[in-house]
């Protein structure tokens, strides 16, 4: 199960991107994905009771499952997955939101296709579709297949012409009216003209399958790898079906800034195998960790390296114009998986490997985190875009998360692992829904939006609901880590007493710019962006109830989830 | 007068790859199959020998001038394979073509064998001294890179003889394991001294800095089945001189250590630095190979501590690691370079010329080969040349983007991960700010390496030539199969005394 659990999306993206002419292709990507969700929802069956034994000189047993072949021994590299509490919720999270942004995808192109379709009756399509079929300069998609418009990609003079207009960047100025269709169907088109390609179902795939590599591994090298496999994807996501406008220096900025990162944390990775003598994390984790004269070195450089992931003030600048820049599908997976990678690598692999490290260099983290927690609430106060002010509110809810993390008390980190979750719920389904709006409004301007409560009442309700999560309100799944958090702060005294009164003041910051961004969008009169758009459809609707469900669920019993925490190791 | 008895077995590869060298002279136009079959023969037979146990033969007591243990014949194997690569990309040649290319091969079996001083440098010789006719091709630009990798490998050579003499009279014997424990209490000037000229002049061949400057310009001009060979086998070549020179010989010595440190920190800044404004892909890729031969230098750097000195085995196990993976990168790069450029091949046979249809095409008369040749864009071309590869010529895209990805050190292309693994894990445990500076590489590394990748995958291009389809695609998997199996490399690459 562990296997399938990382192969199947592997396999998957692997088929979508062998299958990438066939109109099918979307929807094998969602059936991989929903394997992988089912492989991964049923680890918890047969697990163990989660305390460790010795069994024949070796300890075991704290694991759920384990699953071990040996790759390279004398790289200390052994392809070894292994599952608990703690890294099972993130593994199935990743593939929840695997699975919903296969499905997004899917769903988005069959409605283009159709829409194309019909507009080709109108014999008004040709130019519409020529450009669809330059831009991607590659296989001829669905679409055109079933129009028969295939005609050569090297054509002739003729279609020299829309690229130059698409790559510039523009919306397609005569698409809509000419195709007489609703404005949301087309309008991905003001993201990326070819955001429905099926290579983008299997690049998410491929970036699905090395997450979830990351939280199964259970040997440091590998889990370095995986780290590092994320990587390529999420840059082609970004680089070619990002925002044409920034989406080239964002890439760049965010595979600079991750390799840098990365590798920082290989370097702590090899000081610690050289230190113990073994890659194995759940062993060193058991055995207390490095040695004390490398604890504090180990724990600078596996810090430093997640921090940028994570990210934490002031490394965070990566990510900001990385989610603005990203597809709707790829900024969910950035701020549902890949933060959550670092985050998941500071809890577990740098405080599990140096403890001693991590108390004494939990002042300066948790210093930076309630910086960071200000910073984010401030800047995001006046920021004039709905996409890049979710991304920065995340800088605010990881800042929680590491200050929970450097609080170092049991209610601390608890609190950052379920603050972590939570943020992968609320903040994947904030970007889904502000992905929706720009989609139909073609404008992510503050300035620009205006009475969605009455042009899209559902749609409005939900942007306040998962707003309401965000800010913490008590009974949604923001609340508990925050609360947490601040309490994990307070209880140790002193200094912490004022990096706890930081993280509340921004939390109430974080109110005050949500409620801001509610009223900008939903209140007030339509503004000319919002009229005639269309609600909240079956699909998207489908799509985004598992998230609403699940902020519900942790926000209203989050008992079950502490306990599966409590029972992790750490 | 007693004659030693000579461990003929051992010396099988070298017999082999020298009787291809001299049938090539000889075989007219059967020259080609010759000498690949020959070589092929001597990879075989080192494999074979590799598998068996470890040989040596020409001893002095207990020191052995040459050795057939795994480390010795793995690498031997390589460089006979890497010329077979080279001759399978070579279109059609004279003769002597195929005897040099031979010889160079024998060169470098010999060197992987060799275990004093003096048949080291010798077989560092036989290595780079075919190579000076070569990478001349006919024309100005052909000479001026023939005369500049002349002058420069000369220059080295007398610098690393200068070295070994001086090693000598410190310690009083050209034996590798004999100068081990020669130096212990020899003159630290002098130590130094030697070590510092040998390590630099040996340096050269593998083009790390400051004795790189001949790289870019050379590979550029020369035609680029011998790119090829320069650029793998040779920077081979120089990398198991350096690494048996400082494993089996300086080991115990920090001077040496330093001076790798030097070598190797100096050659990751110019290379990276250098590499970041290149425009034309053979450029690129020589100057991101000097940044190479730091990272690969990078390890044996630990041995300037003591706490290195006895990690001494595993560092140079994964300097040796690292440029095997390397040069199969490499390899593989330059041989898809080769297969989609209209103006490769042709040394002797200039008449050959292709028809420059494609560069008319794409760039008009300043990019055709007429003044391509001419000017100074070399036959390995600009990067915006390559532009949408993807779709005119799939597979040796692919393998190319494998190489490039592998060479940025990114997963999938997972043998380059393991190359950066091999040397962060020894850095880390003894010279951490070395492994800083190799990540720090490594980044800007990506800065260079993401665009090339990406310039592959977009955009349209006009027909470019499919040739040397089998070549590409087996150095292609020899590539996957590193990455899916590196212990195949990690095993033969461990050295042991």
């Amino acid at each position: 199960m562990l296997l399938l659990a990382a192969g199947l999306p592997a396999a998957g993206a692997l088929a979508v991107w062998g299958l990438r002419r066939k109109p099918y292709a979307h929807w094998i990507g969602a059936g991989a994905a929903a394997l992988a969700f089912a492989a991964v929802a049923v680890l918890p069956v047969g697990r163990g009771s989660g305390a460790w034994f010795a069994a024949g000189g070796e300890l075991t047993g704290g694991w759920w499952h384990q699953f071990a072949i040996e790759w390279a021994p004398s790289l200390h590299l052994e392809f070894s997955l292994a599952v608990d509490g703690v890294s099972w919720t993130l593994a199935l999270l990743t593939a929840l939101l695997g699975v919903l942004c296969c499905i997004h995808n899917a769903v988005g192109a069959e409605q283009r296709a159709s829409d194309l379709l019909g507009a080709d009756r109108a014999a008004s399509a040709p130019l519409q579709v020529r450009a669809g079929s330059f831009e991607t300069g590659g296989p001829p998609q669905a679409p055109n297949r079933v129009l028969g418009l295939l005609g050569g990609r090297r054509a002739s003079a003729p279609v020299q012409e829309p690229p130059a207009t698409v790559e510039t960047g523009g919306p397609f100025p005569a698409a809509a009216p000419v195709h007489g269709v609703p404005a949301g169907a087309l309008g991905d088109d003001s993201e990326s003209p070819e955001w429905q390609s099926p290579i983008l179902t299997a690049l998410l795939l491929a970036v699905q399958a090395a997450s979830t590599l990351v939280f199964l591994a259970d040997n440091l090298v590998l889990f370095f790898i995986a780290f590092e496999a994320v990587l390529l994807p999420m840059w082609a996501i970004i680089h070619r079906y990002g925002d044409p406008a920034a989406r080239r220096r964002a890439a760049a900025k965010f595979a600079l800034f991750t390799v840098a990162g990365s590798l920082l944390m290989a370097t702590g990775l090899f000081v610690a195998i050289a230190d113990t003598g073994t890659a194995d994390l759940g062993a060193i984790i058991v055995h207390g960790g490095v040695s004390d004269d490398v604890s504090l070195l180990v724990f600078a450089l596996l810090a430093l390296g997640f921090a940028v992931k994570a990210p934490l003030w002031p490394l965070h600048s990566w990510l900001p114009d990385a989610h603005t820049a990203a597809p709707t599908v790829g900024s969910v997976l950035l701020a549902g998986v890949l933060l959550k990678l670092g985050t998941y690598g500071l809890i577990r692999v740098a405080g599990g490997l140096a403890p001693d490290g991590a108390a004494e260099a939990a002042p300066v983290l948790a210093v930076l985190a309630a910086a960071g927690i200000l910073v984010a609430g401030l800047v995001c106060l006046r920021l004039p875009e709905i996409k890049r002010l979710i991304a920065y509110s995340s800088v605010g809810h990881m800042g929680f998360v590491v200050l929970a993390f450097a609080a170092g008390t049991e209610a601390g980190i608890r609190a950052a692992l379920f603050g972590n979750l939570a943020h992968g719920l609320v903040t994947p389904l904030l970007f889904f829904l502000a992905g929706a709006l720009k989609a139909r409004t073609h404008t992510g301007s503050l300035g620009a939006l205006g009475g969605l409560r009455l042009a899209a009442p559902a749609l409005a309700g939900l942007l306040g609901f998962a707003a309401l999560a965000s800010l913490g309100l008590p009974g949604l799944a923001g609340f508990w880590g925050e609360a947490f958090t601040v309490y994990a702060a307070a209880e140790r005294g002193g200094a912490w007493l004022a990096l706890a009164a930081a993280a509340a003041f921004g939390a109430f910051l974080a109110a005050a710019y949500l409620l801001r961004m509610l009223r900008r969008v939903s209140h007030g009169p339509v503004a000319p962006a919002a009229i005639g758009i269309g609600d909240v459809s079956a699909a998207e609707a489908a799509v985004w109830a598992p998230l609403v469900a699940g902020t519900l669920l942790l926000g209203l019993v989050p008992g079950p989830l502490l306990t599966l925490f409590s029972e992790g190791l750490l | 007068m007693r004659v030693q008895a000579i461990d003929h077995a051992a010396m099988l590869p070298l017999y082999l790859a020298a009787a291809a060298a001299v049938l090539a002279l000889f075989a007219g136009r059967f020259a080609k199959a010759a000498g690949m079959i020959g070589l092929g023969a001597a990879a075989a037979a080192a494999v074979w020998v590799g598998l068996g146990p470890d040989r040596a033969t020409f001893a002095v007591g207990d020191w052995h001038s040459y050795v057939a243990d795994d480390a010795a014949m793995g690498t031997a194997a390589l460089f006979a394979a890497l010329a077979v690569l080279v001759a399978a990309l070579s279109g059609r040649q004279a003769g002597e073509y195929w005897f040099l290319l031979a010889a160079s091969a024998a060169g470098g079996i010999a060197l992987a064998g060799s275990r004093d001083l003096i048949t080291l440098i010798v077989a560092v010789e036989t290595l780079t001294l075919p190579l000076y006719v070569l990478v001349t091709r006919p024309g100005r630009d052909g000479a001026e890179a023939g005369t500049t990798f002349l002058i420069a490998s000369v220059t080295s050579s007398a610098t690393a003889l200068m070295g070994a003499a001086l090693l000598y009279t410190a310690s009083g014997t050209v034996h590798l394991e004999g100068l081990r424990a020669g130096l212990d209490g020899a003159h630290a000037g002098l130590t130094a001294a030697g070590a510092a000229l040998l390590l630099a002049g040996l340096a050269f061949k593998l083009a790390a800095a400051p004795l790189h400057a001949w790289a870019p310009l050379v590979l550029e001009r020369a035609p680029l089945p011998v790119a090829t060979y320069l650029a793998s086998a040779s920077k081979l070549g120089g990398a198991v001189a350096i690494t048996w020179v400082v494993y089996f010989g300086l080991s115990g010595t920090a001077s040496a250590g330093v001076v790798i440190a030097v070598l190797s920190v100096a050659s990751i800044v110019i290379g990276n630095l250098g590499a970041l404004v290149q425009r034309r892909t053979v450029a690129l890729l020589a100057w991101s190979g000097i940044a190479h031969a730091g990272y690969a230098l990078a390890p044996l750097a630990v041995i300037m501590t003591a706490t290195g000195r006895d990690q001494a085995g595993p560092a140079a196990s994964a300097a040796l690691a690292y440029a095997v993976f390397f040069v199969l990168l490499e390899a593989s790069a330059f041989a898809a370079v080769t297969a989609v450029r209209p103006d490769a091949g042709g040394m002797f046979g200039s008449d050959e010329r292709r028809t420059p249809r494609a560069d008319l095409k794409s760039g008009g008369p300043l990019e055709s080969v007429l003044k391509g040749g001419a000017g100074n864009v070399g036959p390995g071309g600009r990067i915006a040349e390559l532009t949408g590869l993807w779709k005119s010529a799939p597979l040796p895209a692919a393998v190319l983007l494998f190489s490039v990805i592998g060479l940025a050190g990114l997963p999938p292309a997972l043998a380059g991960t393991f190359a950066k693994v091999a040397v962060l894990e020894v850095l880390a445990s003894s010279a951490v700010w070395l492994a800083v500076v190799v990540a720090a590489g490594a980044v800007v590394g990506l800065a260079y390496y993401l665009p090339l990748a990406r310039v592959l995958l977009v955009g349209r291009a006009d027909p470019a030539p499919r040739r040397f389809a089998l070549a590409v695609a087996l150095a292609g998997l020899a590539l996957v199969a590193v990455s899916v199996a590196p212990q195949v490399v990690l095993d033969f690459t461990a050295l042991s005394r």
